[in-house]
Parts: C-alpha cells; structure tokens; sequence
C-alpha cells in the first residue's frame, strides 16, 4: 500500500510549491527523525511524534497524550477523515480526497517562518549573565587592586624631588598631603611589628631601607649604633667560614618586623663556626665548642704577675693545676686563718692583759663579707683593701708604747718623712698630749735656747730614734711584712714589694655575682683550707655545671645557651671603624 | 567511557597523586628545616620560605593560563581535561604550599592580603567543582530530550495559542491570559534566579497564577465557555510546566557561571596583590 503526501514550501521567489511523494507500508512514523517516513524537521517535533496507521477498517492516527490535535482538539488517536486536519508542533497536516487506488492522501504544511521576535526571543532567553561581565570585573580587580597595594604604597617614593604639575598654591598643601596619605597605604607592606627600640622610625622605611631592592645595609644600622664592636678582629678570619662570616651583614641575624625582640639567642648561630673554631680563625687561641654541657673546653683564667705589670697570663684550668696556676700578687694572706670558725683574734683584746678576749670575752669570727663586698652593678667583687678592710684589726702602730698614731700606708717615702718629723717634734721639746715620752728619746729642756749646733744634734736624735723604728717596722717587729714582700733596698731603705690582685679573672664572661647571690660564697670559692695568697679559688666549670645545662632545658637545671655568659660583640675595635676599612673601598668602586 | 570520566579521575587521579607529591615535599622540607636553622621563627624570608614562594607563584601564573588554554581549541598541549584536573589538584595544593611560605605569619598587610584572596579563588574554585559535578546531571534530567530552544519555542506556540483561545472568554479571562502572555518569555535575569534559589524557588510566576484563577473562575462558566476554558486551562498548565522547567535550567546556568564570576576577577585580584606583595618585598628587602 503506498499513500501519497504532499509537501507545501515556499520557494525562494516567495510562492507556495508542491512536492509530491509516494510512500510505501501500512505505518507511518511522524518525527522529527530522519528515520520518520513523513519527516518534519523542527525542534518542537518529538523524534517520534506520532503515528499513523492503515488497516482495512481505514487511517488511524495515534500518538502520546498532549502531542497531537486533531481539528483543535487534543487528541491521543482518531480515525482520519477527508477534511481532517491535523496539529503537530507547528506543522499542520491535512487529510485531502483519497485518490483512486491509495488509502489516504495528506497535505503538509510548513509553519510560517518564524516572525522577527520570535528569531529574538530564543537568543535573549538563552543570554546569560547580561550585567556581570567577567572581563570587566577581572579588569576592576587587577587595577584596584595594583592601585591600593601597589601603586599608593610607592608614590611617596615616585613623587620624591619632583614638582607636582598643580599651581604653587596647592602645591605645598599636597605635598604634606599625598606622603602622609601615602604613608598609611605604605603601611600594608609592613610584613610584622618593629622591635620596641625600632618603633621610633614609624612611617620612615627609609630609615634602614635606604635604597630599593638593595638589602639592609650595615651602613643604616651604625648610623645610630655607633659603639658596637666587632665580634673578633676581621684581620683574624682568615679561614672559609671567617671569610664568609665578615661578609655578615647585622640584619641577618638581627631580624625586624618580627616581634618586639631583636636578638637573636641561638648557639647553633655561634656553633656554625665555634664547632670548629680553627676553620674561620686559624690563629684563635680559643678552643671549639658546640654546647655548654657538652663539649665547653675548661675556663682560661686571666693571671697578673705582680713583678710583671704589662703581663697577663691565661691559664686554662685543669686537675690537677698546671704550675701556671698561681697568683703572683706579692702579698701575704693566709683565708684558713682569717676563716677560722674559732674566730680571729680581737684587735681591742690584745691591749687587754687578760689576753685575747674582746669586751664580752669572745673572738671575733670573720665572714667573707667582713671583706668582699660587691661593686655597685652587682657582677664584680670591690678590690680588698688596707684601708676598708684590713685596718680594723691590723694596726700600723709604729710606737705602740708611746702612741697609738700609726703609719700611713701605701708609701715607703711617706713612713720615713713622718717618723722623722715626729721624732725630731718630740726631741725639740714639744710633747703632743696623746704621746707618752719615750725612755730612750733625751729631750730638749722646755724653754731652752738652741745654738745651731745643739739643733743638728738633736735633729740627728731624732733621726737616729726614726731609723731604729723604721727596722722594727720593716723588719724586727714584722709589721709590713706580715702582709708584705719587704727587702732592703740599694739606698739603705726598704722596698715593699708591688702589689697586684686580680679583681676580674674570666673578662670575657658575663658572671653576675648578684643574680648567684642565692648561693653562699664557699658554694663556689673553697678557701677554707687556702693558707697562701697564692693559691687561687675560682670555680671551675664543672661546678657550673652543678647547676647550668645546656641550651637543651633539663628539670631542675638552669637552660644556658652561649649568649649567658659570652657577648656576640664583644671584639676590640668598634664596627663602624671595621665597616670603613672594609667596605669603603668597595662602595667607592 | 572517557567522556564519562569526571576532572577528579582523569587518568586515575594523576594529578591528585602529584598535588600530594608536592604538599608532602613541601611539608617535608618545611619540618627539615626548621629545627636546623632557628635564627628567628620559620618566615617567608629564609631560603626555603623564597623557594615555597617561587613555587607558589609559578604555579599561580600556570593556572591562570587555564583560561588561556580553554580559549585555544586547537592547542595541543594537552587535553582540556587534563588541565582542568591538574587546576583543580594543584590550585588545592596551594593551600599547602603558600601557607608553609608564610610560615603561619599573618597580618593586616599586603602579604596576608594576597594569601586571603587566593583562599578565596580556592574555595570558590571548590564551588565551582562541586557545581560541575552535580549541574550539568540535573540539567540533563531537568530538560529530558528537548533543548531550551525547543521548549521557548513551545511556549510562544502555545502562548498564541492561548491568546487566541482566550479572545472568545470574557475580558477577565482574556486580561489574565495577556498578562501571563506579556511576562512568560520575559526570563528573571540570573541575579534573581540566584537569590530564588536561595530563597528555595518561591517565585510570583504570572502563569502560575493564571492558571490558579483559571480554574477559579472557570467553575463559574457552563456549556461552550467551560469546555473552551477547561483547554485553555489546559494549555496554560502545559505552558507552566515548561515555565518551571526553563527556568529550572536557567538556574542552574546561573549556578554554573556565579562562581566563574567570581573566581575569575578574584584571581585577577589575587594576581594584582601577588605583585604587589613580591615589589613590596624586595623593594624594601
């Protein structure tokens, strides 16, 4: 069976066309499909729409509800007859006259081409996003963006020595206004807060960052730190790691914008040339260390030898003590004695016949702080001497039986000045009233007129009484030379020797005798049992150790990392005079 | 079976296996290095921190060029797919890496600037994946076979449709069709399709409503006008049913896209204060 359909277009000149088309079967598809034997090529036509169907009963056309309609109606299947016509998406399809031999005859009729707003409506709809443009929201940031972080931030900078094109009239105002402006968008660069000594620069970067893209320079930090020294002499740093070490700029280890503190404290910094010390200063005399507790060499002391004034000796302590280790003061001093528990004796008891007793009959017990007293900053100990500390009890009586006046101390000159003009004021008659005649001293009769002659005879009394006091002084009665030295020199007198005591033993430490002041004095320095001046009573360092570990924290022990007790800088020269020798040359190229 | 294959499986997670590879060397060096050299607390200005950041940025720039990329269909530096998987993989590993470059150090700066706005290019980016993995399925289902084209199309048949219907019932019938008409095609613009959905697709839809009062005052109508009614009712609800669907469609476009508008000038955002950040460094170094 074939039926016949007929396709109505409009050709290209605007009039209508027909095309006739036989098609074979007893069923046919209506879609959109290609497949479809009557194909109506349109987006609102399903793949397959509908269906027609011929049997001997007639034409019959079927398809899912709300798809077709037939003679207006909706419709899911009819029975087609001539004059029927049929809705399907915008194709109409009519059933003409069936002509001889066919089952049925249609007519297709194309929709109308589309009207100029329905061609607009489906772009429209489909336009997306009409007021958001990515490109134009994109360009907004990156230029916002560069503006506020970048471009502000740096005007100051830009506008540096150059004229503004505004009238002069506004031209000072703007130029107070855009820097302080400028200045709080600059401020967005500021990666962390300033040390709390750097926060006097403020807004002022250029104050360290004197030149763009050029790190901090040395030169900015010894513009106010004028007295810092070098760590060691430059000239030292011979080795690989001390020639890398002097091109140190400060700023590597003192970092800003990171906190309020601007020291660095870390050993493992020390350690990267102190681990091997010889590798950056060949000729250091220090030895290498990475750690307190580990591997810190024992202490060097620093000695005086008192026959040698310009000389001092670093001994390195050791067990037992090298011979080295000894005090060369030329002094007398024996602490078992002065530390007896049992006490010393009392200067007021020895004018007391019943003997060596004080007013409530006990000896006095000395404590080290009778003599040792600490200096005004707490670290160090103030110098022991005659005057503060040992007159109280040993006296410089020349004469005790005829006066308690005493000696001066500290010059042979001055003794032997004085004992002769007291001895020649006694033998001229005039009797002070705190003196006792002396036995063997004639004396002029009060009121005697003197010849020169009987003068000179009297003045060489005098003279002679001096001289016999002077030995018991010097010699005999060993009142000098309890403490001191003393020989006779070429001139007939007598010589004490010169005196010098170590009042700082270990000058590169940062010992605090106030912040130890928990501890008693013997903790440290033994010298119960020390019965010579020479003998030395510094800790060594494992009784540091009693107490300090490490920069690893242990309980119960007191963290020490280097920079407790060394100072970085604490070379000889100062870095400026360092920078200029060194990096003049270089900036002047 | 490719063509199925979401960016997050490309090649079996290829680029998920490098972003890993890349987070754990750079945590790697990150706990290496701190406890060698404590000069100060771990920053961006120690070698490791410029080396984190060199890398950082790079990569940044690189996937910026995925816009680039998507615009040259005839580059042959590999698929599309594979670089929208390694965008999405590497953008993530960002977050690792740049956080390590900054060592934990944030303020009110340029710097932390940069680092905030490239954490939003992320999590929008998040967005974005998340949108493409679970929209266009919705889309599919939401529209069946048709296209949009079709069902606008449709709606403006069935619109004449209905005016015409509506020419033989009374003006009040006539007034609701027109105003129904007139606001059908006129599609919300995406900025309210994207607040509706927030709001949870509650909308005052003119066909709805028609429809509603339709069917209200259609009970009053006998004989010719209550059959003519009942198919113009009939259409109308056909009419909304497309309605909902387009605009359903027109959602998840919306959806598609919000985040695009987004991400993209954010990260022209981020790109501006990266620079900044890097001159603002080295200028005052």
């Amino acid at each position: 069976m074939e039926i016949l359909v007929t396709y109505v277009s409009v050709n290209q000149r605007g009039q209508p066309q027909r095309d006739q088309r036989r098609i074979a079967g007893s069923a046919f598809n209506i879609g959109r499909g290609s497949q479809c034997q009557i194909h109506l090529p349109d987006p609102r036509v399903a793949l397959n729409h509908a269906r027609i169907l011929i049997s001997e009963t007639g034409a019959f056309i079927e398809a899912e509800p709300g798809r077709i309609q037939v003679n207006g109606r909706e419709s899911e299947g009819a029975r087609l007859t001539v004059g029927d016509r049929i809705d399907i998406g915008p194709f109409i399809i009519q059933v003409d006259a069936t002509p001889p031999g066919r089952p049925l005859a249609l007519t297709v009729v194309p929709p109308s081409p589309r009207s100029r707003s329905v061609k607009r409506l489906v772009p429209r709809v489909l336009q997306r996003m009409p007021d958001l443009s990515k490109r134009r929201l994109s360009y907004l940031a990156f230029g916002s963006m560069l503006l506020i972080f970048l471009f502000l931030p740096i005007l100051p900078d830009l506008l540096q020595g150059k004229a503004l094109p505004v009238p002069d009239s506004r031209r000072a105002m703007l130029s107070e206004v855009i820097p302080a402006v400028a200045n709080g968008f600059t401020q967005t660069w500021n990666p962390g807060p300033l040390s709390r000594s750097h926060q006097v620069f403020g807004y002022d970067c250029h104050a360290c960052h004197r030149f763009p893209f050029v790190r901090v320079l040395d030169l900015s930090c010894i513009a106010c730190h004028k007295r810092i020294k070098e760590h060691v002499p430059m000239e030292e740093l011979t080795g690989v790691r001390g020639i890398a070490f002097t091109d140190t700029r400060c700023a590597d280890c003192h970092r800003d914008h990171k906190g309020s503190q601007l020291m660095p404290r870390t050993q493992e910094q020390c350690a990267d040339c102190h681990h091997d010390v010889k590798d950056a200063a060949p000729k250091a005399r220090s030895e290498s260390v990475t750690d307190f507790v580990t591997d810190h060499p024992r202490f060097r002391l620093s000695l005086l030898d008192a026959d040698h004034p310009r000389v001092i000796r670093r001994v390195r302590q050791a067990n037992p003590p090298s011979a080295e280790m000894v005090e060369r003061s030329n002094l007398k001093f024996n602490h078992a004695l002065h530390l007896d528990p049992g006490g010393v004796r009392d200067p007021e008891g020895r004018r007391d016949p019943a003997g060596m007793r004080d007013e409530k009959g006990r000896r006095t017990v000395l404590r080290c702080a009778d003599c040792h007293q600490p200096d005004a900053d707490g670290r160090l100990m103030v110098s022991v001497s005659m005057e503060r500390n040992c007159r109280q009890c040993h006296s410089l009586a020349f004469e005790p039986q005829v006066t308690n006046r005493q000696v001066p101390h500290g010059s042979e000159k001055e003794i032997v000045t004085m004992l002769r003009e007291f001895y020649a004021r006694l033998v001229l008659g005039d009797m002070p009233p705190d003196v006792n005649p002396p036995r063997d001293l004639p004396r002029v009769r009060p009121g005697a007129l003197l010849s020169y002659k009987d003068r000179q005879r009297a003045l060489r009394i005098a003279d002679e009484k001096a001289q016999r006091v002077l030995r018991e002084l010097f010699e005999t009665r060993e009142v000098c030379s309890t403490c001191h030295e003393v020989s006779r020199n070429d001139g007939g007198g007598w010589k004490v020797a010169p005196v010098r005591i170590a009042q700082v033993w270990m000058p590169q430490a940062l010992f605090t005798h106030a912040r130890h002041s928990a501890q008693a004095c013997t903790t440290c320095h033994d010298v119960g049992k020390s019965k010579h001046a020479g003998d030395i009573a510094m800790p060594d360092i494992a009784k540091c150790r009693e107490c300090h570990v490490g920069a690893r924290a242990v309980l119960n022990k007191v963290t020490s990392d280097c920079a407790t007790c060394h100072r970085f800088h604490a070379g000889r020269d100062f870095w400026l005079g360092t920078l200029q020798a060194q990096r003049q040359p270089r900036s002047a190229k | 079976m490719s063509q199925q294959q979401s960016i997050l499986e490309y090649k079996n997670g290829r680029y998920l296996k490098l972003a890993i590879g890349l987070c754990a060397l750079a945590i790697g060096a990150y706990l290496w290095y701190e406890p060698t050299t404590v000069y100060v607390k771990p920053n961006g200005g120690t070698w490791l921190g410029y080396t984190l950041g060199t890398i950082g940025a790079v990569l940044i720039l690189w996937l910026m060029l995925l816009g680039v990329r998507k615009r040259r269909y005839r580059s042959r530096a590999g698929s599309l797919q594979g670089w929208t998987s390694a965008h999405v993989y590497i953008g993530t590993s960002l977050l690792v890496i740049v956080t390590l470059h900054c060592a934990f150090e944030f303020g009110w700066n340029v710097h932390t600037a940069a680092y905030v706005l490239m954490v939003l290019v992320i999590v929008s980016g998040f967005f974005g994946v998340y949108a493409y993995l679970r929209y266009p399925a919705l889309m599919t289902a939401n529209l069946h076979d048709a296209q949009v084209e079709t069902i606008v199309l449709k709606i403006a048949d069935l619109d004449r449709k209905c005016r015409r219907m509506a020419l033989d019932l009374p003006d009040e019938v006539n007034e609701i069709v027109m105003k129904s008409s007139r606001a059908s095609l006129r599609e919300p613009r995406v900025r309210t399709s994207f607040r509706r959905r927030l709001a949870g697709d509650t909308v005052h839809c003119p066909t709805r409503d028609a429809c509603a009062a339709l069917t209200r005052i259609g009970a009053k109508f006998t004989g010719e006008s209550a059959s003519l009614n009942q198919q113009l009712l009939t259409a109308m609800t056909q009419k909304s049913v497309m309605i909902d669907q387009l605009r359903r469609d027109r959602r998840y476009r919306a959806i598609l896209e919000i985040w695009l508008v987004a991400h993209v000038p954010l990260s022209f955002a981020l790109l501006a204060t990266l620079i900044a950040h890097v001159v603002s460094v080295f200028y005052f170094w």
